[in-house]
């Protein structure tokens, strides 16, 4: 009688091992941060991450992606939106100071403008610290985040320092406060991260018969999600649209572009944002 | 006399070049030595000896001469030896200390500032340079007229006259001196003789709360002086909690057995008076204090204080913002980063009502009072849809328009060509005509104020920005059209 193993039904070892580590380093993180975390107010993306959001105490990276046509970005204008959206979400939900560390670009500076910003959060809230170098960026930084009354920092800066994101990464798990990377620029990945986005400005949606310019869309790439759902995907992918009016991030449907089933699932997403105006 | 008729009379004559500006920081250096007694010491603007109520002349000998210094020591002697004693022996001290560093200096201790200018410089005995309270008028008698301070013209007049000791000008009837030299003879006479009063100017602030710890020993390790800083600090703090008022500026100097000094300061962004927060900030700097061979006396003072507002310790002003500022060690953490970034890099953002765009958002610093609850949403509610970049000054860019009043089908910019497929606007934003211009002129009143037109495009890409076109379109004489664009922000 031939005898089945039962080592044939179960997944391999490797797997299982992998959900074991998983599982143990997720349970570590979050009885370190001692923190639920925040959702980014996208259900799509808040199911792959750990804790239904993004953790707090954590560091988290943002970086401009190349644009649809593979070109270089000409700005990172729609990165420093979605970071801004996470400020906005992190501000929601503490109390405190919204630390903003720069290092200026040189003579074509641009920097952050809080009319706009106002859009995600008070910029009242913000204490803007300006630096000369990359190490005075990653030391207010890492001060800031020691610092009871801040509720969340963003980093914006080109460079790439390892030790210098570890030591972000543990000062936020000890604090509890959200660290931001904000980079305009693709950059070789850090381990130290929880979550990594790229995010690309994408075509917007003029009204129809219209050439006007839409309501902002980002593509939006989730290139790292520790202790996160794992996807189907590689990496996953999303294209959102910010809406000025009700001041909320959807996701865009895409799937079956372009057919009747698209078509169909469009015009619900249009009547979930601006439902009355298409009723009428 | 010349250098050649000197060596002419003296072969083996020693020269060296002058050196004013090495003169002047020698004379400032020993200045700040001499804070060490008082810290209302002035260099004497005559180049001469010195004085005044506790004051004394140091001829930087040698080469250079005249250098003086004024010391105000009035309230300082009695930490020598009390009444006339202590004062004597702050002179002794003075000299004594002085001459241990190898200058040659002549000190004299009056009443008031003219008669120890006198002293120092004409009196022919050592024990004459001590005058004694209310002496002056008797110790002036026999000095020559030169110790007046007065221009050598006046002088020259007074010897022609006989009037050669300053004792023979005290009989003579003043409304005729005065015609006769004007106000200045008499000014000085006055103020020699205490009479008029005389202001001596600081070299440096003189801050009303400052503190002074003096070593038996000198010291030079690193944990001694914050050691000792934490000490004085605490006696610092002790005074401002009597005074009820906090500091903004703490300065700490370290005086070097080689006579040298230095100095750090630190700053805070509101009335502190907490002695360990204090002490932190003192932390970051006295890394860049050098002891040198070490360090024999270190005084710390309050250059700039501020009306204690209590709000460390008490409830908190109205607002959600003051008390997280306050409360929660934000402030403290600004004050850190503006001490290693500097101030001006630390900011908070106010807004301001104005039609262009550069001008509403205005930094300020962290003391200042933030925005209102929601001031930043209504203000932002009331523009059109803003970049979430803004360039600090407009880039020109080059466009390509079909329809003059038509946003452009291609701009390029930094190389780059970018075609624009979607475009928004215009919107118009005048230049605001009540505002007087940059050159300070006021725009006459038929002018029309500069328009610009803004419009938000997208290109191929889905790269959003913000253009502008600088005024209407227009044709100039040549035909081409003067209206220029720029590129001024980058749209999320």
């Amino acid at each position: 009688m031939p005898v089945i193993s039962p080592s044939a039904f179960a997944p391999p070892v490797s797997a299982v091992l992998r959900e074991k580590v998983r599982r143990l380093e997720r349970a570590n993180s979050v009885r370190q941060v001692g923190k639920a975390a925040v959702p980014t107010g996208l259900p799509a993306i808040d199911a792959l991450l750990p804790e239904g959001g993004l953790l707090t105490g954590a560091l988290h990276e943002i970086e401009a992606g190349a644009a649809p046509s593979g070109r270089v970005a000409a700005h990172d204008g729609a990165a420093l939106g979605f970071a801004a959206h996470l400020m906005g979400r992190f501000a929601a939900v503490a109390p405190g100071t919204l630390l903003w560390c720069r290092r200026p670009s040189g003579v074509f500076d641009a920097p952050p403008y809080a009319a706009a910003l106002a859009a995600w959060f008070d910029p009242a809230r913000l204490l803007v610290v300006t630096a000369r170098r990359d190490e005075d960026v990653f030391w207010a930084m890492e001060e800031g985040l020691r610092c009871p009354g801040i509720a969340a920092v963003l980093g914006e800066t080109r460079a790439t320092d390892a030790t210098a994101g570890r030591r972000l990464s543990l000062a936020a798990e000890k604090s509890g406060v959200p660290a931001l990377l904000l980079r305009p620029q693709p950059a070789p990945p850090q381990s130290v991260c929880v979550t990594r986005w790229r995010i690309a400005s994408a075509p917007s949606r003029s009204t129809p018969g219209l050439h006007d310019v839409g309501a902002p869309r980002w593509r939006l790439d989730l290139r790292r999600n520790r202790f996160g759902a794992p996807s189907i995907a590689e990496t996953p992918s999303w294209l959102v649209e910010w809406n000025d009016e009700t001041h909320c991030l959807a996701v865009v449907p895409e799937t079956l572009h372009g057919s009747v089933g698209a078509r169909f699932e469009e015009s619900l997403f249009e009547e979930r944002l601006v439902g009355p105006r298409l009723a009428s | 006399m010349r250098l050649a008729d000197a060596r002419a009379l003296l072969p083996d004559l020693v020269t060296a070049p002058g050196e004013p500006q090495a003169d002047q920081r020698l004379i400032e250096a020993i200045a700040d030595w001499c804070d060490r007694y008082t810290p209302w010491v002035t260099i004497d603007p005559l180049g001469g000896a010195l004085a005044e109520e506790g004051a004394e002349a140091c001829s930087a000998g040698g080469f250079g001469g005249d250098a003086g210094l004024l010391l105000d020591v009035t309230g300082c002697a009695h930490l020598f030896g009390q009444n006339e004693a202590g004062e004597r022996a702050l002179l002794a001290d003075l000299v004594g200390r002085l001459a241990r560093h190898d200058f040659t200096c002549r000190a004299a201790m009056a009443d008031t500032a003219g008669a120890a200018w006198a002293l120092a410089r004409y009196a022919e005995r050592q024990a004459d340079l001590f005058c004694p309270r209310h002496g002056q008028r008797d110790a002036l008698a026999s000095l020559p007229v030169e110790g007046l301070r007065l221009e050598a013209p006046i002088l020259e007049t007074f010897v022609k006259l006989g009037l050669r000791r300053i004792g023979d000008l005290y009989p003579l009837p003043r409304a005729p001196l005065a015609r006769r030299f004007g106000d200045l003879p008499l000014t000085r006479l006055d103020q020699a003789l205490g009479a008029r009063n005389e202001v001596l100017e600081p070299r440096r602030t003189v801050p009303a709360f400052r503190t002074r710890l003096a070593f038996v020993e000198p010291i030079g390790r690193p944990e001694d002086i914050a050691a000792a800083t934490s000490r004085l600090l605490a006696a610092l703090c002790r005074q401002f909690e009597q005074a009820g008022v906090g500091a903004r500026k703490l300065e700490i100097a370290l005086y070097r057995v080689d006579g040298s000094v230095d100095r750090t300061a630190i700053g805070t962004s509101r009335p502190n008076r907490d002695n360990p927060k204090l002490m932190k900030l003192f932390e970051e700097k006295l890394g860049e204090l050098d002891p040198g061979f070490g360090v024999e006396l270190m005084i710390l003072a309050a250059p700039e204080v501020e009306a204690w507002s209590g709000t460390q310790d008490a409830l908190p002003e109205a607002g959600a913002l003051a008390l997280s500022l306050g409360s929660d060690g934000t402030i403290d953490l600004a004050d850190r980063l503006a001490l290693r970034l500097g101030a001006e890099n630390v900011v908070r953002l106010l807004p301001r009502d104005s039609h262009l765009p550069e001008r509403v958002q205005v930094t300020a610093s962290v003391s200042s009072k933030p925005a209102a609850d929601g001031a930043w949403r209504r203000l932002a509610g009331l523009k059109g849809a803003r970049p979430t970049r803004l360039l600090q000054r407009p880039e020109p860019v080059e466009v390509t328009l079909f329809v003059p009043d038509d946003p452009p089908s291609v701009f390029h910019w930094r190389r780059h060509a970018h075609r624009i497929v979607r475009a928004d606007g215009p919107e118009r934003i005048a230049d605001e005509w009540w505002r007087p211009r940059p050159d300070g002129s006021r725009p006459p009143a038929n002018d029309v104020p500069p328009v610009r037109d803004y419009y938000r495009v997208e290109d191929d890409d889905g790269g959003r920005f913000w253009l502008f076109r600088d005024g209407p379109y227009k044709l100039a004489a040549n035909g081409q059209p003067t209206a220029r664009w720029f590129l001024h922000g980058f749209c999320a």
